[in-house]
């Protein structure tokens, strides 16, 4: 009896998680690396409003001198919206600092999960279970 | 004498009172207005284990969510595309489902969120609009509900409902068999049973009974929770700009540029 409560309850809980991880990625976003961020900073170059996902685009000088592009993926402008963004928070020619989850293909993009402008203005990524990202923001990418 | 009196004096009291409880009952009937249905028209936002709101969950406790009842058959089949979806998406290359190509859920999985919804209660009519994907579903009301064989099967199919107090009980029939909520294989005997309902005055329930004489051994419930936000008004969610894709491998890519950039 005890066993087959215990049972049922990790069933429960096995499901959950994995209902719960579904919904968390309504759009999946496995394809970046949940182990690891990179920061990087850069001058904004689009900045697309749309769903399902809005973007970000940025040229950034790397550590060999040559200035190389890197696109961000952001989340539902819906969810944007309702975390406080706007159409109009971030324009090209911005300077940016952005901390990213990197593509785990290696092809230059992220996912975003916060961004920082020059004049100490900073925005949060809604990301859905942002706890499931691990931070290493001293990272600079490359 | 006094007898027979007594027992004319009973039966004639018992006859008042009969026909005083009739009369009763006809006056009732004929000036106490039908009972009104609560006010759920608004936005609402689901709540609750599995939801995408970080919002606190208020109301009872929701009954624990529970695998689908599938027919062994079907079941195997199904925890092994689980397990295979699991493993993917934990090496990084998810399974591209119909979101990846802009689908919308359709049902029952549209009531599952993830973003706020939109009730509307008009005469004959209840309205339900999921912000993402702008879903929509029409639930006639008071109507009798058609032949499974008299519909073409679409995303949201053919829902009639009707006020029973203060549930709304809705009946679901004709949903497309692609169309699967938590990759759980249907047949287009599906039939959707719902009971939605306040159950505080700003948390809104349905209760969901899926049915399915093919694939199911017995109803799959599941019940979703939502809390009003009096404030909100819903977003516009169009798929306008899509840099994913589904590659033959059937997993999940992203294009670096946007396909309007070409």
């Amino acid at each position: 009896m005890t066993n087959r409560y215990v049972t049922g309850v990790v069933a429960a809980g096995l499901f959950l998680l994995v209902l719960g991880s579904r919904v968390a990625a309504h759009h999946s976003f496995a394809v970046y690396d949940h182990t690891q961020t990179f920061t990087v900073t850069g001058t904004v170059t689009r900045f697309q409003w749309t769903n399902p996902h809005g973007f970000l685009e940025l040229d950034y000088r790397a550590a060999d001198g040559s200035m190389k592009h890197y696109t961000i993926e952001l989340t539902s402008i819906n969810m944007l919206t309702r975390a406080g963004w706007t159409s109009r928070s971030v324009k090209p020619g911005d300077e940016i600092r952005a901390m990213v989850a990197p593509l785990l293909n290696g092809e230059p993009g992220g996912l975003l999960m916060e961004l920082s402008f020059t004049d100490g203005r900073k925005l949060e990524s809604p990301v859905p279970a942002p706890g499931t990202f691990k931070r290493t923001p001293e990272q600079e990418l490359k | 004498m006094m007898m027979a009196a007594n027992r004319v004096t009973t039966g004639v009291v018992a006859t008042a009172l009969a026909c005083a409880t009739a009369l009763t009952a006809i006056v009732n009937a004929q000036t106490r207005p039908r009972s009104t249905p609560p006010n759920i028209t608004g936005a609402w936002e689901r709540i609750g284990p599995g939801a995408l709101s970080t919002a606190q969950a208020t109301g009872p406790r929701l009954p624990a969510a529970t695998p689908p009842p599938l027919k062994p058959q079907f079941l195997k089949e199904w925890q092994a595309r689980q397990q295979a979806a699991r493993e993917a998406t934990a090496k990084g290359q998810p399974f591209g489902i119909n979101w990846v190509n802009c689908l919308p859920d359709g049902m029952p999985g549209m009531m599952s969120g993830p973003f706020p919804m939109e009730v509307l209660q008009t005469p004959g009519q209840v309205t339900i609009i999921q912000e993402s994907f702008t879903q929509v579903r029409r639930i006639l009301l008071d109507r009798p509900q058609k032949g499974i064989d008299e519909i073409d099967p679409t995303f949201y199919g053919h829902s009639v409902g009707k006020w029973e107090g203060d549930t709304l009980v809705v009946d679901t029939i004709g949903i497309k068999e692609p169309v699967q909520y938590q990759n759980v294989p249907h047949s287009d005997q599906m039939r959707i049973k719902e009971r939605i309902h306040l159950v505080q005055g700003d948390v809104l329930w349905d209760e969901i009974a899926v049915e399915d004489p093919v694939t199911l051994e017995k109803p799959w419930t599941v019940t979703f929770a939502y809390r009003r936000m009096p404030d909100y008004t819903l977003l516009e969610y169009i798929c306008e700009d899509n840099r994913e894709y589904i590659d033959d491998q059937g997993r999940q890519r992203i294009r670096l540029q946007s396909p309007s950039q070409k």
